[in-house]
């Protein structure tokens, strides 16, 4: 499968689609600056329904570390984009 | 009472609360080395054995009830006791104190409980734990799963959505583990509502502190509701365990504007600090 690689723009609207859908979050809640776990009450459980998601994105298997050290809607957007960035996963 | 009377009776009562500290971790110790592996011996079913050691921890818990009790640290009541004794249910309850767990055990003749982990390796209390199937409290997916499975056995287990004490004063915060473990299991819940007046014991209160007075701690069991009530088809589970935390915010008189007020403050717990996915690594 081939992935085109996306805009940051394109990134934040995937998950603010994503996040309103599997949480009920309001879309205006969904900005890079937001705090996942404060801010948007997802918990470790709710990630894992996330990465799922994002999975489906990037087309490609996310490692758990790829996500350690996030903590903003921001730092998502980072990783997918460095994700996508890399060659195709073999 | 007189000044003198009152001062007497506090002294009392501080040397009454550290006695029965004393007391439990002595008790801890003694048990584990006597009353469990004979109860474990007992039979060869390993399921039989559980339900004896369950019945013992909760006559080990009522004794330490009733010493309290009788030393005048403490007086309870209780209101719908026999819904406790039903299986295979998930008991919710709010944490106020430390003693929660004992009280409620001693009300509860088989239930599962969810302990710290770090009795796995505690040479005293290891198999105590394994023996009576306790489940360590592991993290995210892991204790949900743990937790389901036993509600699936049918047994009962306990558990404090809160996942620790309440702060007097603020307002009260729930993890949503809880409805998870409701939801997977497919359960009723049961809720119950734990009150102590005065307050002690409470999270950052220490042990020395005792009330103005004896305290009175009451527990009122509601009525049970099934998980699936609040669920809708097609749906994660995600959101309904968001439904349910809500309405069990609800029911202990926690409103939905305290939760988002708290929300909003920046304060940082050490969870908050978390990164978001320590629990799968």
């Amino acid at each position: 499968m081939t992935v085109k690689v996306k805009s940051r723009e394109e990134i934040l609207a995937y998950l603010r689609e994503t996040l309103v859908e599997l949480f009920e979050l309001k879309p205006e809640q969904i900005v890079p600056e937001a705090k996942l776990y404060e801010d948007l009450d997802i918990d470790s459980i709710d990630a894992v329904d996330l990465i799922l998601k994002l999975k489906d994105l990037t087309g490609r298997k996310i490692q758990p570390q790829t996500f350690k050290h996030v903590r903003t809607v921001g730092d998502v957007i980072d990783a997918i984009e460095s994700l996508m960035a890399q060659s195709p996963a073999a | 009472m007189t000044t003198v009377g009152r001062s007497i009776n506090h002294v009392w009562r501080v040397f009454a609360t550290g006695f029965v500290f004393v007391l439990f971790g002595l008790g801890a110790l003694v048990i584990s080395l006597t009353m469990f592996p004979v109860l474990r011996l007992s039979t060869r079913d390993p399921d039989v054995a559980r339900r004896r050691i369950q019945r013992g921890m909760q006559y080990t818990f009522h004794f330490y009830i009733e010493v309290m009790r009788w030393l005048g640290i403490m007086t309870y009541e209780v209101h719908g006791v026999e819904r406790l004794r039903e299986q295979g249910r998930l008991v919710v309850a709010n944490h106020p104190t430390l003693i929660d767990v004992v009280l409620l055990v001693s009300l509860m003749p088989e239930v599962d409980c969810i302990v710290k982990r770090g009795l796995w390796r505690n040479p005293f209390l290891r198999w105590p734990v394994i023996w009576a199937s306790y489940i360590p409290n592991s993290e995210g997916e892991e204790l949900i799963e743990g937790c389901a499975d036993t509600l699936r056995r049918g047994h009962s287990l306990l558990v404090f959505p809160e996942g620790t004490r309440t702060v007097p004063g603020k307002a009260m915060r729930m993890q949503r583990g809880a409805a998870h473990i409701a939801l997977a299991a497919d359960v009723e819940l049961l809720p119950v509502t734990v009150t102590c007046d005065p307050a002690t014991l409470f999270k950052g209160n220490p042990w020395y502190r005792v009330p103005s007075r004896r305290f009175h701690m009451k527990v009122v069991v509601g009525e049970p509701v099934p998980a699936s009530a609040f669920r809708h088809e097609g749906e994660l589970p995600a959101r309904a365990a968001r439904r349910l935390t809500q309405w069990l915010l609800a029911y202990y008189g926690a409103t939905e504007s305290d939760a988002t007020k708290h929300e909003s403050q920046t304060e940082k717990s050490a969870t908050a600090n978390a990164p978001m996915v320590s629990a799968l690594s």
